[in-house]
């Protein structure tokens, strides 16, 4: 594991790679790592995902309960996102309340799935201006390895997939399936050595400096993107991560399909 | 423990609703090493409870005056998922879990050898990833492997158990109704190894004779629960599994 006293070397060691067109876990400049997931696996989640990203573990719940609709939006439902970056996770993170770490990681995700539009607001409303269903997803991240965005993203929209909404648990007719009609997937890439790698791991990380995470819809559209941390991009470099960005989610939604029915 | 005498909890040929006699336990099934970030790691799944534990340490104890001078400190946080329950739960800590954390730190406290590090600590992350009554016991039992799994040093493990009261009969390991409907609850952290208990809560209502039935389960079946912590570290270190 790579310890933080180090950064300076680590990051030399990072570049000398990155110029012989190289990687610490000799992957391919725009290769991922392994994914498993798993949907359905929470007993007392409505929806849920477990998705084993290399060595990052990341859990997602969906939970339904019934609110008063926000006042401005009288017949619709809403959906919230968070995450927990718990100190389970790594040795770095403390306890305490949210931090904006996992504040930026719930909303990114947030964003993605909100903004594509694949859950029709509407649908969700009960009586108008009395109730309506509010989805809450719950990010809860286990082991951090490097890129929980992506493991946090891919989660996030296989356990709505999967969710039932609770309608006899709270006496308003049978239970039914959401209705979920986009696959949004996120993409995230990180300045490693000088240059642009996806799916980065720990080391990369603590070695690595800005990221960009960009969420594409079904149609190729984006839904949402986000630059992290210290660094800068040129309008070159975006070009070019946006295509790789539309071949992967194009592989990583066709996963999400075949383990949703 | 609420609704007393309101619910049937055993069936009329003395078995459980879930079809469990008496002395039986809920099936468990335990994984060593599950979370690569951590220096330790546990999964247990007792029923429909599942609980991840991850160990961090020993590692240097800040802020100072955390530090103790002649050994280490034991920090435990056990933490319910949002999702863990069926109505969500508000991230963060609550008093039932500030309790539960601090009780069961006192209870590794008095296991692990402390004496061997001093000024340092030892960080025990408890999560309860589904929730169906007894997630303390489960989340002990984890943690002891997820301790032996991080190489630290420990006087035996202690094995969550609990056993209870329905229908003024002692039952072994309450399941979910059970819980909310019967008469008694008595969770114990057990070393099988030496005999001593390192945790015990209790609530409800039992008599001397009850209170020794309850105990003579939970000594039985933490001594059945050992077998199966020791074959998951096995499993992990002798490549049993994998």
């Amino acid at each position: 594991m790579a310890s933080q006293v180090v950064p300076q070397l680590l990051r030399q060691h990072l570049a000398n790679l990155a110029a012989d067109d190289e990687r610490i876990s000799g992957r391919g400049q725009w290769q991922g790592r392994e994914i498993e997931l798993e949907v359905d696996c929470l007993y007392n989640a409505d929806g849920s995902a477990k998705v084993v990203w290399g060595d990052t573990i990341v859990y997602v719940g969906v939970k339904f309960e019934l609110r008063e609709p926000y006042s401005d939006r009288p017949t619709s439902g809403s959906l919230m996102c968070g995450a927990e970056l718990r100190p389970v996770a790594h040795r770095k993170y403390e306890p305490g309340p949210p931090s904006p770490e996992s504040i930026e990681l719930g909303r990114v995700v947030d964003r993605g799935i909100r903004e594509s539009g694949c859950i029709d607001m509407d649908a969700l409303c009960i009586v108008p201006g009395e109730s309506a269903w509010m989805v809450i997803i719950d990010i809860h991240v286990i082991s951090d390895c490097g890129n929980i965005f992506d493991a946090a993203g891919l989660a996030a929209i296989a356990a709505l997939r999967n969710a039932t909404v609770p309608a006899a648990r709270y006496d308003v007719g049978e239970d039914y399936k959401l209705a979920v009609a986009l696959t949004p997937i996120i993409c995230t890439f990180t300045r490693v050595g000088g240059r642009y790698v996806y799916d980065a791991d720990e080391e990369e990380e603590l070695g690595g400096a800005e990221r960009l995470s960009i969420t594409l819809g079904d149609n190729g559209n984006m839904h949402s993107m986000q630059k992290g941390l210290k660094g800068t991009f040129t309008a070159a470099e975006l070009s070019e991560i946006l295509d790789v960005c539309a071949t992967r989610c194009g592989e990583l939604r066709e996963l999400v399909d075949s383990k949703v029915e | 423990m609420g609704g007393y005498g309101d619910v049937k909890l055993l069936n009329d040929d003395g078995s459980r609703l879930d079809g469990r006699s008496i002395d039986e336990s809920r099936p468990i099934e335990i994984k060593a090493g599950v979370i690569p970030a951590a220096d330790g790691s546990a999964w247990v799944k007792h029923g429909l409870n599942e609980v991840v534990c991850a160990v961090y340490g020993p590692m240097e104890a800040h802020p100072r005056k955390i530090q103790l001078q002649d050994q280490a400190v034991i920090d435990v946080r056990y933490n319910m998922a949002p999702f863990s329950t069926s109505d969500r739960i508000r991230p963060g800590f609550n008093r039932r879990s500030r309790e539960i954390s601090k009780v069961t730190a006192e209870a590794f406290a008095s296991t692990v050898m402390v004496e061997r590090y001093p000024r340092s600590k030892i960080r025990i992350e408890i999560e309860i990833l589904s929730a169906e009554a007894g997630t303390r016991c489960a989340g002990l039992t984890a943690a002891s492997v997820a301790l032996a799994d991080a190489g630290i040093p420990m006087r035996g493990m202690i094995v969550g158990v609990a056993s209870g009261k329905v229908e003024d009969t002692v039952v072994l390991d309450l399941d979910k109704a059970e819980d909310n409907y019967g008469q008694a609850d008595l969770p114990m952290g057990i070393m099988p190894t030496t005999g001593e208990i390192a945790f015990m809560q209790m609530d409800g209502d039992l008599s001397m004779e009850e209170l020794q039935q309850a105990m003579d389960y939970n000594f039985a079946a933490a001594a059945e629960m050992h077998d199966i912590m020791e074959a998951a570290l096995r499993a992990r270190y002798e490549g049993g599994d994998e």
